[in-house]
């Protein structure tokens, strides 16, 4: 009797490790294996303070969808995740999903030509703005 | 076969060309890096009493060399009524960004070699003094000149405005003309700074609007605004598709030495990735 459930809840145990090793390296496959997230691109301290003016606007991210799509799907990807061949960051990264709104937006403006990361300061500053609301759909938009 | 599916590949990629509706005033922003974008420009002078109508078409091919460099290949021609149409030259611009992120005030430094004659209409930019657009054709493109131009040129985005200023000097190497002077300043505004979610030709936020004014300051033979020219320019760009846009300025002249008015018209076309085309049309890999 106790070696039934010992058994049981061994196997138990065990496919809980399956199913959260294969969760780990389902979240691993989706990303853009080659991407290195760049440490030394840093926004400062004042940019990374900023708030979103649009923050209580969220149907301007449906803007910023079309923004993403004109500007940024080329080298991220339709979803974000990032296209290996471009070497470009997978948006939907908690490394990048945890960022504030002003350090995005500084990102955003300011691009990074260490990655060939283009500036978009001709864009509108709420046109930028828009697309910080975007990408913080993005992690929820796609299921992984 | 290959050459037609890289020019269609061109045609239907889908690219995002936001123009600034300048004509003559540079701002910081360059072309990304690997893109080309094709330009068809022109000049058009409306004349003063005893002068001709001219028209002066030019193409442009700009290439974002690296993220901070972008050079630029001009050919142009001219045609006056009643006169001739003939080839004025070329011209191969390099603009280099050397501070890579966004300042208050960021610079730019532009350096321009010209082969041009002196039938050249464009006015890509106003410098010295005001030519007499009396002479014919035939003369005036028998008389070669290879300049040699610098810009410094100064640009800022405060809020939704670019605010853009451009300091010229230029020197004709072929002549002992000594050294020429210019300016040019420019600021613009989207019309709309929010973009709605759908895909519109006509939204507001696909028009740019901004006004530019140019003009000679003399050169080192005589400095000033004596005998120069000096335009007031309103001017529109409007994004027609996620690739192309139109471009339109009336400038009007300023002094007696100015044309009256100057009509400029403009299209480009933007090809995202052109240099990772071309590398695929020759075989290689990404």
């Amino acid at each position: 009797m106790i070696r039934g459930l010992a058994t049981r809840l061994a196997t138990l145990f065990a496919i809980l490790i399956l199913m959260t090793a294969f969760g780990l390296l389902g979240t691993v496959w989706s990303q853009n294996p080659s991407y290195q997230p760049d440490t030394n691109w840093r926004a400062p301290a004042g940019a990374e303070a900023k708030r979103n003016p649009l923050a209580k606007k969220p149907g301007a991210a449906a803007g910023g969808k079309k923004l993403f799509q004109r500007n940024c799907v080329e080298c991220h990807g339709d979803d974000g995740s990032g296209l290996e061949k471009k070497h470009s960051a997978d948006l939907q990264l908690p490394v990048v999903q945890s960022q504030t709104e002003g350090a995005l937006f500084w990102k955003i403006t300011n691009g990074n030509p260490d990655r060939s990361m283009p500036p978009f300061s001709r864009l509108p500053e709420l046109q930028r703005w828009q697309l910080v609301l975007y990408l913080r759909t993005l992690s929820r938009e796609v299921p992984k | 076969m290959r050459l037609v599916l890289f020019l269609l590949a061109c045609t239907i990629f889908p690219a995002h060309a936001q123009e600034s509706p300048y004509f003559v005033t540079y701002d910081h922003h360059l072309e990304e890096p690997g893109n080309l974008e094709i330009e068809t420009t022109s000049t058009m002078g409306l004349p003063r009493a005893g002068q001709r109508f001219y028209f002066a078409p030019y193409t442009e091919l700009e290439y974002g060399v690296t993220g901070g460099w972008t050079a630029e290949l001009y050919l142009e021609a001219q045609s006056t009524s009643g006169d001739s149409t003939v080839f004025t030259g070329w011209r191969f611009e390099n603009r280099f960004r050397p501070l890579a992120r966004e300042h208050f005030i960021n610079p730019v430094l532009y350096l321009e070699y010209e082969g041009i004659n002196e039938a050249t209409r464009i006015q890509k930019e106003i410098v010295g003094n005001a030519p007499t657009f009396g002479e014919p054709n035939s003369e005036l493109a028998q008389t070669h000149a290879n300049e040699l131009e610098t810009k410094l040129i100064l640009s800022s985005t405060v809020h939704d405005w670019n605010i853009a200023e451009n300091f010229i000097v230029e020197k004709n190497l072929s002549a002992a003309e000594g050294f020429e002077f210019g300016y040019s300043f420019g600021v613009s505004r989207p019309l709309a700074t929010l973009a709605s979610a759908k895909d519109c030709r006509f939204c507001r936020e696909n028009f740019i609007a901004g006004i530019e004014m140019y003009g000679g300051l003399g050169s080192t033979n005589g400095f000033g605004l004596h005998d120069t020219a000096h335009y007031l320019a309103p001017t529109i760009s409007w994004q027609i598709s996620d690739n192309a846009s139109l471009r339109f300025s009336p400038a009007i002249g300023l002094t007696q030495q100015s044309n009256p008015v100057l009509l400029r018209f403009g299209y480009s076309y933007e090809v995202r990735g052109f240099a990772g085309k071309v590398a695929k049309l020759f075989g290689a890999r990404p």
